[in-house]
């Protein structure tokens, strides 16, 4: 009953292509067969609603019809994937997993049933009302990750409103609040769902060229890496008419360049949290950061120190390993200070991240945009370090391009300073700097933060 | 024994590093130039960051790790900081007796 308005479109779309994996295409005709198969499998092995059940998978034809039988089932799913396997003990536990489901890169299927009887109280308030769950875990770069519970038949809401069917790359992670949103978005509009082998530039360009790609949902580093290994100009992007990005601020400056080079593409800014999912938003153009958030089941509002708190119909229940962070009367305090104009907001940061310079506030995001305009820097992070004199200063780790990494540092260092000169305010010009010449991306194509 | 001559010719090629930097001061490399306080041209910025250029001087010249600006140095009764001449004095000393 969960998912009856997905297998009505499914039914109606019988012939088109629901999922690219591996260079073929499989329609919805078999991707309804697929979860009749699950539906099945999940039956003989006792998983039924209420069950806590660890998907460990990648996008494929298989993981993806097993979230949909697992939804109708009713159960509590908790994706997991590669990128966070040294997590693994630490999430099974933590999300009280009592059965694993692996699917391996040939579609193959494992399943472990585990001695434990999940008894957390938001897995209990999702037994007793039952509704299937996701338990989604936030990035925590610092500490420990946050595991939020959510009613997925909440989550599902939104998805009832037809939309473009569109044809996407699943770049964002399986097991990542924008991935299962790009997932659910394009199935409940009979798009087409393709996945890529990896998460290189030349990998996902080459898969937008082939398979004829509209969409893709990605985050402002994999836009920096695109223009910096200058992949674009191997492959023709011309079906190419959305990009999005979020999880992280945006440099202006990248978003300027991505812009010029491509004035056909349509930039959008997207905002959500693993806590309250997706708003929908809106960019004021291509080349802003200004963006309105909202749409239906999202209220929003700024507290007095320009912080972004955000009551969703479809947030989470709460945290399983953490106190709920909903204030009183129910909104979630994102931490993301923002300014405000008119209608629309501008992200400036994390609020844990801003640098406070002899009580001057520093945004680490807008001096790595200047930092990435000069085009011998490939990668900067600002980030900050205690000062007798100061309290704290902006410090900025480089890496820089391979045709300047042998040039005298010394000489580089002030070429950088005078630059910045122009475009900062003197308390925000980095005071140290640290050139490294490892990359400074996550395997989630995040900015990696030195805390 | 690292000699208050050589400490001081560092802080005179951090003062030119930042002479070179920033349009708008112009520090005098002489003894008695004041660094921090009313009769100063830097600010709290600028002696930072001559701070941290001297600190880096130190590194490669001298093959020596220290952070100028810590607790020590600010809570002196008679601030290091207050001209050249006293800064070199402060790290002299403190240097020569890591």
């Amino acid at each position: 009953m969960f998912i009856d308005f997905f297998l009505d479109v499914f039914e109606a779309n019988k012939k088109s292509d629901a999922i690219v994996w591996q260079e073929r295409a499989y329609s919805y005709e078999w991707l309804t067969e697929k979860i009749g198969f699950w539906k099945q499998v999940l039956e003989e092995n006792q998983i039924s609603s209420g069950t806590v059940v660890m998907i460990e998978a990648d996008y494929s034809p298989s993981s993806i019809a097993l979230m949909l039988a697992l939804i109708e089932q009713a159960t509590i799913l908790v994706p997991i994937t590669a990128s966070v396997a040294h997590k693994k003990d630490e999430f099974i536990e933590t999300a009280q997993v009592e059965t694993i489901i692996s699917i391996d890169s040939h579609d193959d299927f494992q399943i472990k049933t585990l001695l434990v009887t999940a008894e957390h109280q938001h897995i209990l308030a999702l037994r007793s009302q039952r509704v299937p769950g996701l338990i989604l875990f936030s990035s925590g770069s610092t500490g420990k990750s946050k595991a939020a519970v959510h009613d997925i038949a909440k989550l599902l809401e939104k998805f009832k409103v037809r939309r473009h069917a569109l044809r996407a790359i699943t770049f964002l992670l399986y097991d990542h609040i924008g991935g299962v949103n790009t997932l659910l978005y394009t199935l409940s509009n009979a798009g087409c769902v393709i996945t890529v082998k990896d998460r290189k530039p030349d990998t996902v360009l080459s898969t937008v060229e082939k398979f004829k790609a509209e969409l893709l949902p990605t985050s402002p580093t994999f836009i920096n890496l695109i223009l910096i290994s200058e992949a674009y100009k191997r492959f023709d992007l011309s079906t190419l008419k959305t990009v999005t990005y979020g999880t992280e601020p945006m440099p202006e400056s990248i978003l300027v360049r991505f812009n010029q080079l491509f004035p056909h593409i349509r930039l959008l800014q997207t905002y959500g949290l693993s806590e309250i999912g997706i708003l929908r938003s809106k960019s004021e153009s291509s080349s802003s950061l200004w963006m309105k958030v909202g749409g239906e089941g999202f209220e929003t509002r700024i507290t007095d120190d320009n912080i972004l708190e955000v009551k969703a119909h479809s947030g989470m229940l709460g945290y399983m390993n953490a106190p709920s962070p909903y204030t009183e009367d129910g909104w979630f305090h994102t931490g993301d200070r923002v300014e405000v104009k008119g209608e629309y907001i501008k992200v400036l940061g994390r609020e844990s991240e801003i640098i406070n310079v002899g009580g001057q506030k520093v945004y680490p995001a807008e001096v790595e945009s200047v930092l990435l305009q000069l085009d011998y820097i490939a990668e900067a992070e600002v980030f900050s370090q205690p000062n007798a004199l100061l309290g704290n200063i902006v410090c900025s780790k480089i890496r820089l391009t391979s045709d300047a990494e042998h040039k005298d540092k010394k000489v580089i260092k002030a070429d950088i300073k005078r630059y910045c000169q122009q475009f900062l305010e003197r308390f925000q010009v980095p005071a140290k700097f640290i050139f490294d010449e490892h990359e400074q991306f996550s395997l989630r194509f995040k900015k990696q933060r030195t805390l | 024994m690292i000699a208050y001559q050589k400490i001081l010719e560092l802080i005179y090629s951090a003062i030119d590093e930042l002479n070179a930097g920033n349009g708008d001061v112009s520090v005098t490399k002489e003894e008695s130039t004041p660094l921090f306080g009313a009769a100063s041209v830097l600010d709290s910025v600028d002696l930072v960051n001559l701070l941290l250029s001297v600190e880096e001087l130190l590194e490669d010249e001298l093959d020596i790790e220290f952070v100028i600006a810590n607790e020590k140095a600010l809570s002196q009764k008679n601030s290091p900081f207050k001209t050249i001449a006293t800064l070199a004095q402060y790290l002299t000393e403190e240097i020569n007796s890591l």
